[in-house]
This record gives C-alpha cells, structure tokens and sequence, in this order.
C-alpha cells in the first residue's frame, strides 16, 4: 500500500481545518476545526510509522498520535472551559464579537 | 489497487465528505454529528493502516467523549439550533488559505512518496505497543497523566460558576432543551425561582 | 601561577550577586542596600587588584582562556561561555572595579534621601556586572551580551527620574542610538563568524582565535573590512564618536554618579575596548585604519569645541569626554594600541574625578550652571583642589597622568606618519590643537567655578566624608597611574607589557605597510618624541612596531608647556575674575528673554573674549611688542568661538533634526499600519496560515 492515498487524506482534512477555523462563527465550531487539523497530524504519523518505519521498536509514530489524542483531550476541555467563560461574560460565542485586543 | 486500497479509498472518501460537512453544515448539531462520523472514519483508516490499537483510542477518546463534549458545549452556551449564518465575513480568506495550503501540501506529497509502496501492512503489535509506553516513554505518559489533570482541574475552575452568582445560566441552558423542558415542569418551577419562569417556559417551548 | 587568574569569573559574578540581594532585600536593611552594593565591588576590586598584580609582574602573561560549551550552533560548532583573562582585561577589570567602587561609595551621600535609591544601588550593581561581562568574555556574542546589558542599565539610569519628559526622552534618545550602532555589531561580528566558518573553526566566535587568524593572514581582506568597519559601527555610538555623539550630553540628565561611571569612565569605553581586543584584525587593513582614524580625529576635534559654549558643567565634561574618546580611537587608527587603551585608563580616573567633582558643585550650589557657581575655592577646598588635579589631567599637564598617555597618542600618531601614513599626520597635528582647546575650556570651567565672586543664591557648604573620600581617592590616581607608562618606571614590566597580548606584542604586523621599513624606521627615530621612544623595525620583510620604555624628549615637552600655558592665560583674561555682570540695559532695554537666550553663547564669546581684548589694546599699547601677540590670541579664541557655536548648531540642527526625523516617520508609518490590529483573530489566523504557504513555497522553490 502506498502512503500516498492517507498522506493526501490528511492534508486534505488540515486544509479542511485550517478553513473551518478562518472562517467559522461559532467558538465551538473553531474547536471541532481544530480537532480536524490534530487528527490529520495523526494520520500523518500512524501512515509514516506502519509505512516507512514498521520495524521500529519505539514505535514512535504511534505513540506521539496516542500523546496527540490525550493532549488533545485537554485542549478540547480547557476550550471549552473557555468558551463557557465567555459566553457567560458576554452572551456570545461568536468569535468575531470578540475584538476588544484592537487598535 | 488491493482490496486493501479500495477500503481505504472508501473509508477516505466517507471521511473526507464528512469533514467538509463539518466546517459547511448550516446547523450546529449536525456539524457535531458530522464530527463524529469523520473521526469514526480517522478510527477506520487507522485500523486500514494495520494500526488497531490507535483505531481503539480513537473511537473511545475521539468518537465517546470528545465529540460527545463538543454536544454538550453546543447546548450549553445556547447555541441556535437551526440554520442561521454561523460563517463569518473571512470566508473568502479561509477558502484562499485552505486551498493554497491543499495544493502546496499536495505539490509536495505526491512527488516526494508517489514511486513508495509496501507489498503488505504490518504495524507493530498490541503488546509491543504496551512494551513501549511503559518502557521507552514512560516518563511522556506520566508527564501526560498531571497534564491532562491539570487541564481538568483548569477546566472546572473556569466554567464553574462563581460562589455569588444566581442561577440564571441553568435556567438558559434549559431553553436550548426546548421540548425536554416542557415535559418536567416541576423541576423547572423548583431551580427557576430566580427567573421569571413563564415567560422562560414559553420561549422555550416556541 | 594562575591561581588567582582562575577565579577571575568571580569578578562579574559578586556585583551581579549584589544586584540581585539588594533588589530582594535592601528596602530592609540600614543602608538600604547601599552597603551590600559597596561591599560586593569592593570584593570585586580586591580580587581585581590581584589579578591584575599578578598579571603585571608576569608580564607579558600568556592569555587564560576557560570556557565551557553554551550551546551548540549545528554544522559541529559551537557557541562557549568562557572567560579571557589577559593584560587588557585585568586593566579593565581594575578600572572598571575602582570607579565603581568609588561611585557605590560616593553615592552613599550623593543619592541620600532619594525616593529610589535602593533601585539606584541594584541598577548599579547591574551595571557593574554587565560590564565585566563585556570585559571578561572570550567570544564575540557574550561580548554583545554584556555590551547590550550595559546599554540597558544606561537607558535605566538615564531616565532614573523619569518622572519629567525630558529626562525619558533623553534615555530613549541614548537607547535609540546605541541600537543603531548595534544593529552594526551584530551583522559585523556574524561576518567574521562567518570567515573563520570557512577556516573550520569549531568556535567562530572566539576572540582569540579570530584575533590568530586575522593576525597569521587567513581572513579574507574583504571580510575584515567589511566585519571590522560594521563592529565600528557599533564602537561609533557606544563611544561616542561623531556623528553619533548625539545621545551622549543628552544623557547627563542621570543622577551624576552615573554620568561618572558610565558615561565617562566604563560604558562609553567599552567601544574602545572591544576595538582594541579586536585590533589584530583591524591592523589587517589599512582602509579600516584609515576610516577609524579620521572619524576619531573628527570626534575629538569638533567634540572639544562643542565643550567650549557650554554653561553645563556636566555638559562640558560631556563634550569633553567625546573628544577624548575620540582621541583613544584616533589611537588604534594609526597603530597606537597601547597608547589608546593607556589614555583609556588614565581617562577613567581623571574624568570620573571630574564628574564626581561637579556633583559635589550641583550638590551645594543645587544647579548644574556654572553662570550660577563662582568663587567657591574657599567654601569647598578639598572640591576645588581635586578637580584642579582631574582638569591638569585631562589637560594633559605635565607630570599628570593624562599627559603621559594623551602624549603617547601624539606619538603614536607621529610614528604613524613617519611610516608615510597621512592619517598620522593628521592625528598629531589635530590632537595637538585640540589640546589646546581642552586646556581652555576646563580653564574655562575650573576659573567660572572657583574663582571670581560667587554667584549662588544658596549657601555653599563642603561636602560630607562620603563623597570627598572618592575624590581624593581619585584624585592620586589621576596622578600616580600615568607612571606606570613613563619615563620614571625604570621596571622592565610597564603598561605596555602588561595589556599586550603574544599576538599584539611581538606581532602586531600592518601587512600594508611593507615598503621602505629602513627608511622609515629611521625617520621616526629622528621624529620629535615626547614621552615614549618606540622604534620602527623591519623584520622579516614586514613592518613591525616595537615599543620601548619611554623617554623624554624636551623639545616637545616645551611645546605641550606652551599650549598649555596660552590657553589657561587666555581663559585667564577672560573668566579669571568672574563671570562679570551683565549690562543691566540689556534686561530692561526690553529685550525679550528669548532672545537673550538664543545670543547669549555669542554674547558670551563678544564680551568676554572680544572686549577684554579690544579694551586692553589702547591700555597695553605702549607695550608694542605684546600688541601683535594680543591681537593673534584674540582672534584664535574668536574664531575657535564662531567655529564652536557653527558646530553646536550643526550638532543640534542637522544631527538632531534627522534622529527626530526617524521618529516622527516612525508615528506616520504606525498610525495607518495600527489599523491591521483589528482584534478578529480569525484574520490573524488566516494570516499566519499564509505565510507558512508563503515560506514553505520559498524554501520548495529555493531546493
């Protein structure tokens, strides 16, 4: 099998995400983008690890997708710790509400 | 093209359809929902790629908690259920973006690994796994454990509601129920001595 | 031997210690901090008074490098942190921690009462670390930290009571400009990284490897000139030199300790030092040589004038510290390595004596003008008779120790012209007339201040034990320390073997220069010498200089006499019996003040210079003989005035009008480029995202 067809899926779902999180509304869309872009990078890394490396002992590439998810976990429970935050201060969680960081 | 590719190409592309609904979908429950098709799809194309154990954590962490916490975050701030404009005026902007970044990415990939091909997939086993985490990166996976407890703790210090407050953001979180709520009016009448608890109940029932 | 060089890092390390302690604990103590600051530079200074004794009864020492790798830089390198302790290092590390301490001392009375002063203490312990740190490093980019250590503590101090406008302005001015030249520094030091990178140096950076290799002919002319001028740069506006001088009065609006400390002592030095540690590399180059010359000879001329106009007195310490930096960098550009870092040292004492001094003026009279001081002889003698001793200093009396070393740059330059460089030429002649002009205006200064009647509306009253202990510390040192470079030091080990280093001593090679060496080294033999009798040799076909011990030479000690004694009899005429009192018609004639202001340099140059003279012409006519002589120095001092007051408005008009300039565009510019910040971070987000399109498809296109 060549890495090819996930390499491609993957930038495929990165673009995605990167377009999800320039041009969503809603704060909790933006994290879900994100999440897209983070699995991406996993697919990334499990395709290069049972790929290129099979033989590799650490199996590294597994592992830093297996760190990814769990980082990933908190990121989405701080996130939406935050957005929680903000829409009880401002009752919006349109992320083009909040500008106040401007000239 | 091997059996074995053409269930990635059908994995890939349910997964690739489903994500562009994510970012695309006019409704908010539908984009989570579509979420969580296509990190099922992510747990099917690690389990093509011979990596069964991810394709495991995938579906508990990913499809069990993380999207179902996304749903949970989409009622809880009152997030309009139905179809409104939820795109902001960079459209243009993250459509330029996402695609320049697709076309670079794929200018790139396809003439650096296009000649590669492994005749089978073989990835590294359940138990070479375990051998690994508690070996080679035991001291990551601890770091991991405070990290994740520290995102946790941080978590609740910031949603949680201050000692002084009244209830009014349950009150709220109860009109995105819309029909739930009509069916228990005691414990409406109960939490919403705060609010003025007709006029919650009719918007929410609208 | 070597036990005591090796702790020399323990030198920078005590006062950073002490910063550190007084910012946590010295609200709490007594002294409020102060006595932690003495203690910690005055350990430093003995530790220093060791190392420099031992290096100077070793001398020429072989230099001690230790270091350790900092981090590496890819590609096998490495980047170290070390120490270099060699001649020039001790020598500074001695100044540096005698001024300091003295100033820590000083400051005791001097900064009493103040709201900060245990910021003040802590900022000048910062300092005094930052700057062994610059003097101890063995690598060019631990020099560059310390040099930007030292810039920061200058800004702070400058601006210590930024409570007013003028004073934070004039620290953003001084910052501003120091970062111009350092912009220069930095590029000039990653140029010559870059040449011994290609001699497969392991340690680009390292100065003494750069400094072999630069000596032995590796570097490539062009990245010797093109490094050491861009290192120049930056030695331009750290030290001073003209054009980029501008920040240096300006920054008098610190607390006067540290306009002693670091804006005359230790700080405006460091470009000094970081060209004379670097000078194998500039003696490569007979352009670069050229260059730093002629821009030193053009700093300490028109910065000398520039003192002469100033009613300031830290401002006319100020100037005259400008031309005396100038002069140290006229030095290494005709060859005088030893002379430059000689003045350097005795400049230290001297004009921190100097400053000291005029604080304990400001401080009784509460103003910097010396239109407001006079006649204080008798309220302050122990002021007066060291800032007697500080002005013969650096005018180059004889017998004081700025003479031996101003002389032995007259020299320098006097021996370069005798190699058939005109740049020597032009260094000896402009430095003698700028002695001159030294010798007037601290005459000038010295006269308006102590004699004639006092002007002060308040009380005058000597200073405490405190702040005279520095001074006359200072003061003997402003004495004794000329003579470890003169002819009474009979010993075989003087200042010249002990800063020179194996590659300056013996080596020290101006590969340009390898025509007719016989020639001209007999030439310079019959060259008038003042103090010093260094000697031309031809070895191994290229020119070589040697130094020996040095000599007197009567005939140009009359000279320097006779400079001398014109120019203290003619600011004798003029300022000796006091600043006389204005013509009242010119207050009630209605005349605007602002008016009075903007012609009062010219008033003073019409009245004080012209008139005495034009008046005693009908009184002394009958003295025919002495009428022609009265009517030249009378016009030598108007003219010296009118070109004076023309540089002071070049100096303020042109110079500051275009460092203004760059900051009113900087307002334009921000003003339309603010309105990017438009707090929708999903632009920010597209934004980033494109740029790493943009330079991942440069760096694919670039393969």
């Amino acid at each position: 099998m060549s890495p090819l067809g996930p390499l491609l899926l993957a930038a495929l779902l990165f673009s995605i995400g990167v377009y999800g999180v320039i041009a969503r509304r809603n704060a909790v869309l933006v994290l879900m983008s994100v999440e897209l872009m983070l699995n991406a990078v996993n697919i990334n890394l499990v395709a290069f690890q049972n790929l290129l490396f099979p033989a590799e002992l650490a199996v590294s590439g597994q592992m830093f997708a297996l760190f990814i998810i769990g980082v990933a976990a908190a990121e989405v429970g701080v996130g939406l710790a935050i957005v929680f935050n903000l829409f009880r201060n401002r009752a919006t969680v349109n992320v083009d509400d909040v500008d106040l960081m401007r000239w | 093209m091997t059996a074995h590719d053409l269930v990635f190409v059908i994995v890939g592309l349910v997964t690739a359809v489903s994500a562009i609904l994510v970012v695309t979908s006019r409704h908010l429950m539908h984009a989570a929902l579509y979420l969580a098709l296509t990190l099922t799809g992510i747990g099917g194309v690690f389990l093509v790629l011979g990596a069964g154990f991810i394709a495991l954590v995938q579906v508990v962490v990913y499809v069990g908690a993380v999207a179902v916490l996304f749903l949970f975050g989409l009622m809880l701030t009152r997030a309009p259920i139905g179809r409104e404009a939820l795109d902001s005026q960079n459209r243009g902007l993250g459509l330029a973006v996402a695609g320049a970044l697709f076309v670079l990415l794929a200018a790139l990939i396809i003439p650096a690994f296009g000649g590669e091909s492994t005749a089978e997939v073989t990835g590294p086993t359940i138990e070479a796994i375990g051998i690994a985490i508690f070996a080679d990166w035991v001291l990551p996976f601890e770091v991991l454990s405070m990290l994740l407890l520290a995102a946790l703790i941080g978590a609740i210090l910031l949603a949680r509601r201050e000692a002084g407050e009244s209830g009014t953001e349950a009150e709220v979180t109860r009109i995105e129920m819309g029909e739930a709520l009509a069916d228990e009016p005691d414990r409406h009448e109960a939490v919403g001595t705060s609010a003025p608890a007709g006029e919650l109940g009719a918007g929410g029932g609208r | 031997m070597g036990t005591v060089l090796e702790y020399a890092w323990l030198v920078p390390v005590l006062p950073l210690v002490s910063a550190a302690l007084i910012a946590v604990f010295g609200k709490r103590l007594p002294w409020h901090g102060s006595e932690i600051g003495i203690a910690a530079v005055g350990l430093a200074m003995l530790l220093s008074i060791a190392i420099a004794w031992q290096t100077f009864v070793t001398s020429p020492v072989e230099p001690l490098e230790l270091a350790y790798d900092w981090a590496p830089l890819g590609g096998g390198t490495v980047l170290e942190l070390g120490m270099l302790v060699d001649g020039l290092t001790a020598m500074m590390f001695l100044l540096v921690t005698v001024v300091s301490l003295m100033v820590h001392i000083y400051s005791r009375e001097y900064m009493h009462g103040e709201v900060r002063f245990t910021y003040f203490y802590a900022m000048l312990s910062f300092f005094t670390f930052s700057m062994l740190l610059l003097v101890i490093a063995n690598n060019l980019v631990q020099a560059i930290l310390g040099w930007e250590l030292v810039g920061l503590s200058s800004y702070l101090l400058i601006g210590f009571y930024w409570e007013d406008k003028s004073n934070q302005d004039a620290g953003n001015k001084a910052f501003l400009t120091t970062k111009f030249g350092d912009v220069g520094l930095i590029v000039g030091a990653i140029v010559l990284a870059a040449g011994m990178l290609e001699l497969g140096s392991t340690t680009p950076f390292n100065l003494l490897e750069l400094n072999q290799a630069a000596a032995d002919g590796q570097l490539g002319q062009g990245t010797i000139v093109l490094g050491i001028l861009l290192i120049f740069l930056g030695c331009m506006s750290k030290s001073g030199q003209f054009p980029l001088h501008v920040w240096l009065p300006d920054a008098m609006a610190g607390p006067t300790p540290v306009s002693a400390l670091i804006h005359a002592a230790t700080m405006v030095t460091a470009g000094v030092f970081l060209l004379a540690r670097l000078f194998p590399v500039l003696a490569q180059s007979q352009t670069a040589m050229a260059v730093v010359a002629i821009v030193g000879v053009i700093t300490l001329f028109f910065g000398g004038l520039l003192a002469l106009v100033q009613d300031d007195i830290k401002k006319v310490l100020a100037y005259s510290t400008v031309s005396q930096l100038g002069y140290m960098i006229a030095a290494l550009g005709v060859g005088g390595y030893t002379a430059s870092i000689f003045h350097l040292f005795t400049h230290g004492f001297f004009k921190a004596l100097l400053f000291l001094g005029s604080g304990s003026l400001i401080h009784a009279v509460h103003s910097n003008n010396m239109s407001d001081m006079g006649g204080l002889r008798k309220a302050m003698p122990h002021t007066f008779w060291t800032f007697v001793i500080g002005s013969l200093a650096l005018a180059g009396f004889p017998l004081t120790a700025g003479f031996f070393s101003k002389d032995e740059i007259l020299i320098a330059g006097d021996i370069w012209a005798g190699a058939g460089f005109a740049t020597g030429n032009l260094v000896y002649w402009v430095g003698l007339a700028a002695a001159f002009v030294t010798s007037f205006y601290m005459a000038r200064a010295v006269f308006l201040i102590f004699f004639g009647e006092t002007r002060s509306h308040h009380a005058p009253h000597e200073s405490g034990r405190w702040m005279l202990a520095p001074l006359m510390v200072l003061a003997v040192l402003s004495i004794v320390s000329g003579y470890i470079f003169s002819p009474f030091w009979t010993a075989e080990q003087n200042f010249e073997t002990w800063t020179a280093t194996p590659i300056i001593d013996e080596e020290a090679t101006f590969p340009f220069a390898d025509h007719g060496a016989e020639a001209a080294g007999s030439a310079v033999q019959g060259e008038g010498v003042l103090a010093a009798a260094p000697t031309l040799a031809a070895e191994g076909g290229e020119l070589t200089i040697l130094h020996g011990a040095p000599t007197w030479h009567p005939d140009l000690l009359l000279i320097v006499l006779a400079v001398f004694g014109l120019a203290v009899v003619l600011a004798w005429r003029s300022y000796g019996h006091g600043l006389p009192e204005r013509d009242p018609t010119l207050h009630m004639g209605g005349l605007s003040t602002a008016l009075v202001n903007k012609y009062w340099l010219d008033d003073i140059g019409y009245r004080y210079i012209v008139v005495p003279v034009r008046d005693r012409w009908s009184a002394w006519a009958t003295w025919t003989s002495n009428v022609l002589i009265d009517g030249a120095v009378g016009g030598v001092g108007r003219a010296t005035k009118a070109l004076a007051v023309a540089t002071y408005d070049v100096d303020q008009r042109v110079i500051d009008g275009g460092v203004n300039g760059v900051a009113f565009s900087a307002a334009w510019w921000s003003e339309r480029l603010r309105r990017l910040q438009s707090g929708d971070v999903q632009r920010y987000a597209g934004a980033l995202v494109a740029g790493v399109v943009v330079l991942v498809l440069a760096v694919a296109l670039a393969r």
